[in-house]
């Protein structure tokens, strides 16, 4: 039991050091609500609840009834308000029935753009968001077959428009005319591999892009800018874009502070390229600095007053998404132990008290030495750096409506973004979701060797003798590392016991594991073996 | 501002009868459908039917700008309007004067910003743009995402030194004597001082190192428990690859709790603690306990594991 005096320094308001700011005040506010949500101290007190009840019946009124008009601001987001409320579906354990399944995979396929990719509605432009949204909803809601959506994308057009939005620096546009930015990134790749439609000539140089957003802070930016030539600005061109002589390696200063939902969106991308590393990259990989990310990522997590939920940005306030897009990484940092065949290193301190181990130097552990004298595996990274616990009373105690759906913070409204998000966050709060070189092994003893069925680029590839044999090996990387992430059961630690059990979704694609399973061995032209982690 | 004698609706303003509004969806009854206004269907309606037939017009920008006040992030409707803006040769100051509004109004809104963008590309005014958003930023929302990375675009993209990068230390300046916790000011001082290459009269880097580290240590001093201005210390450093210990004698001041013995100096290297700082500050903690471990040895390590004790106490979320 906590005495009063404990839980008043336990719950003490952020330290003012007499310089109130805005920043501050807006703290203050804050945290003045959600003392009101914190876990109530008194002995005998229940555990939060779950109110899967509540949550379904929000959800179901949005699908089958729709979304009020203040939805309009997402008119050009449908396939983003069918993935929230279908992957928020999946994670509270219901499936679809047959008749609304036949009316979503009708309606994303009434959104796939005559020249390739998804838009946000009928007729509007393709776009990279759209695109993954409609793609992740269709393994939810699909099947392979006529009129079963998946055999419905054109797989072909999709890349063509993919590539067309490829920049010099290895971003992407998200749409034409439009801004660059790692959250498409992060949607062209996860199609591309859900899809089998990973190539080199499509992530040249991607890579080096999404390094280079990482901040000084440790967490990722929207994007980064390479600069002109001095000489060019002195006489500027007319022409738009620079020409590819006057991209210069250095400097490329990223464009915007490190943010929550850019850094999962990097991270993801990171972990999801990582399998074509050895295929692209003959001597230099480009290098990521994983304990200043670990530092960053744990440093966003709110104090006893902020109930243990995340924020987005430093000094920023918290928000029940971000439960998702900073609690989400740490499933992805343990990828970066896995992948043998890489030279990121992750350190751990000695004495198993688990605070990582910042290289002596300054300089970063992946920074391609190869430092092996440090390398350890990495036990329990998410245990010893994020309180678990302290994220799920977050959402259970302050992220829930009464009335059903799940929002940022008391007292604002639900919406189908943050109630996907906090029960994404939530579920993979709960559950221990890492990859298993075993897994992966088993996986690989079943692949069948097989060329891409009938989509992308094989013509491009001109310069290989053994196109075939280059791209099975891709293919065969990329298939196994993102099917061999499994449960560890005896690392769960559901608050409120197990009538709060969410099912777990995928650190990389956010779609359980059976929905990223089925798909892509259909696209993979693959049989799985039995899966005795099956989430 | 618009003309009001306009009918709300495209369908009642007869110089649109000419364009076959377009339904959105073939099957009435699609699954999980907006309650779209009358207003919004109106306007969508007529955009569809306007990019079947692809027309590029005057009154395309009338149509586009409707649904943008409706629906800033219908990035279709931009699209099209920029390249009708170009198709009809449309003079970019004023939609710049138009956008000077929307954005504003729409501030959170990535299309607000990234239109602007595609304008200054073919205006080459960028100096002009710097004050917009100088103006923009000095509003309520002064950590608006979008508005600062667009002034770090703008800024790499003409690279002028004398027009755009010699006043960005004095506007880093003003917002941060406005909220010294604002942590994308703080951003932006790194990108102008250290992420963006050497500036023009930043040759002197001891000089920059030695005005950077009084900068940073001064407004710790304000405000200890400010995380943003320690990052900027720790990136500073990490960038030039200086060790932590070089700041020891600075951190120490702060891992204590306050000396109301304390005769007042003015000590630049080492400013102290203002009076009603809440001591100790666990983020100096942290560099404290850094500092030790990067120094090694038994002796260093120990002192590292005592730190983290003590954190633990101060800081219950993060348990090392």
């Amino acid at each position: 039991m906590e005495s009063p005096t404990t839980a008043s320094i336990r719950f003490a308001p952020s330290p003012i050091d007499g310089l109130p700011t805005t920043t501050s005040y807006m703290q203050a506010e804050t945290e003045e609500v959600l003392l009101k949500h914190v876990a109530p101290s008194a002995p005998g007190s229940s555990p939060p609840t779950l109110d899967k009840r509540a949550h379904m019946q929000y959800l179901i009124r949005n699908l089958i009834q729709g979304f009020p008009s203040r939805y309009i601001s997402q008119d050009a987001s449908q396939p983003w308000l069918l993935f929230w409320t279908l992957q928020s579906f999946s994670i509270l354990q219901v499936g679809l029935d047959p008749g609304n399944k036949e009316r979503t995979i009708k309606k994303v396929l009434s959104l796939q753009h005559p020249d390739g990719g998804f838009g946000g509605g009928p007729g509007q432009s393709a776009h990279l968001l759209p695109t993954y949204a409609a793609v992740c909803t269709l393994a939810i809601a699909g099947r392979p077959g006529p009129d079963g959506g998946w055999d419905q994308i054109d797989r072909k057009k999709m890349y063509n428009f993919f590539m067309s939005l490829k920049q010099k620096d290895g971003s992407f546009l998200v749409a034409k005319h439009a801004e660059v930015d790692v959250r498409g990134i992060y949607c062209l790749l996860v199609t591309a591999t859900l899809l089998d439609m990973l190539t080199p000539e499509l992530v040249a140089g991607t890579a080096e892009f999404i390094a280079s957003c990482q901040t000084y802070e440790g967490g990722f930016s929207s994007s980064s800018q390479p600069y002109f030539s001095v000489s060019q600005t002195q006489t500027p061109s007319p022409s738009p874009s620079p020409s590819p002589s006057l991209l210069l390696p250095f400097p490329r200063p990223s464009l915007g502070e490190a943010h929550g939902g850019y850094t999962f969106c990097s991270l993801a991308s990171w972990v999801a390229l990582r399998p074509m590393f050895p295929h692209i990259f003959k001597e230099q990989r480009p290098s990521i600095d994983t304990p200043n990310l670990l530092r960053w990522l744990t440093h966003m997590q709110g104090n006893a007053i902020e109930v243990g939920g995340f924020r987005g940005r430093t000094n920023k306030l918290v928000d029940g998404c971000y439960s998702w897009w900073c609690g989400g990484c740490f499933p992805l940092l343990e990828a970066l132990d896995v992948c043998a065949n890489d030279n990121v290193v992750v350190v751990v301190g000695g004495g198993g008290h688990g605070q990582p181990n910042y290289p002596p130097t300054g300089e970063t552990a992946a920074a391609g030495e190869e430092g092996e004298a440090q390398e350890e595996v990495w036990d329990d990274v998410d245990d010893a750096l994020y309180s678990r616990i302290a994220l799920q009373e977050y959402i259970l105690y302050a992220g829930q409506h009464p009335a059903g759906g799940l929002r940022d913070k008391p007292p604002k409204n639900p919406d189908a973004y943050h109630t996907l998000y906090c029960l994404s966050g939530l579920s993979s709060a709960q559950h221990h979701v890492k990859p298993s070189e075993y897994r992966r092994a088993e996986i690989l003893k079943c692949w069948k060797p097989s060329t891409r069925t009938d989509n992308t680029n094989n013509n491009n590839n001109n310069n290989e003798d053994d196109d075939g044999h280059v791209d099975d090996d891709i293919r065969k990387d990329v298939f196994s590392y993102m099917l061999c992430w499994t449960e560890d059961e005896s690392g769960s630690d559901i608050l409120g016991g197990s009538v709060n059990r969410l099912n777990a979704t995928h650190p990389v694609t956010n779609l359980t594991m059976s929905h990223t399973e089925a798909i892509m061995s259909h696209f993979y032209g693959q049989t799985l073996p039995n899966n005795q982690s099956h989430f | 501002m618009e003309p009001t004698l306009e009918p709300l609706l495209f369908a009642d303003r007869p110089h649109w009868a000419d364009v076959i509004p377009q339904a959105q969806y073939e099957d009435g009854d699609p699954v999980a459908p907006i309650f779209y206004t009358e207003e919004y269907k109106d306007a969508t309606d007529y955009f569809r039917g306007i990019v079947k037939i692809g027309e590029q017009s005057q009154r395309v920008l009338e149509l586009t700008e409707s649904i943008i006040r409706q629906n800033p992030a219908h990035y279709t409707a931009w699209q099209y309007r920029y390249e009708t803006l170009l198709a009809i040769n449309a003079p970019l100051d004023v939609e710049l004067r138009l956008m000077d509004e929307l954005a504003i109004k729409f501030m959170k809104t990535y299309q607000v910003w990234h239109h602007r963008q595609l304008l200054v590309v073919l205006t080459r005014k960028p100096q002009a743009e710097l004050a917009f958003i100088t103006r923009a930023l000095s509003g309520e929302d002064q950590k608006n995402y979008h508005t600062w990375s667009y002034r770090q675009w703008l800024l790499s993209y003409f690279n002028d030194e004398e027009e755009l990068w010699s006043g960005e230390l004095d506007f880093v300046d003003e917002m941060l004597t406005r909220d010294v916790r604002n942590n994308s000011a703080w951003h932006h001082r790194f990108f102008v001082v250290w992420a963006s290459g050497v500036r023009e009269g930043e040759e002197d880097r001891e000089r920059i190192v030695r005005r950077e580290l009084i900068y940073v240590k001064q407004n710790i001093s304000f405000a200890p428990n400010n995380f943003a201005a320690w990052n900027y210390l720790r990136g500073m450093l990490t960038h030039l690859k200086m060790p932590f210990s070089t700041v020891i004698d600075f951190v120490k001041l702060y891992t204590v709790p306050f000396d109301p013995s304390r005769t007042d100096i003015v000590d630049l290297e080492n400013p102290p603690p203002s009076k009603q700082a809440h001591l100790p500050c666990v983020h100096a903690i942290e560099f404290l306990a850094d500092i030790h471990e990067r120094e090694g040895g038994q002796s260093g390590i120990e002192q590292a594991v005592e730190l983290w004790r003590q954190l633990v106490k101060e800081d219950t979320m993060r348990k090392p």
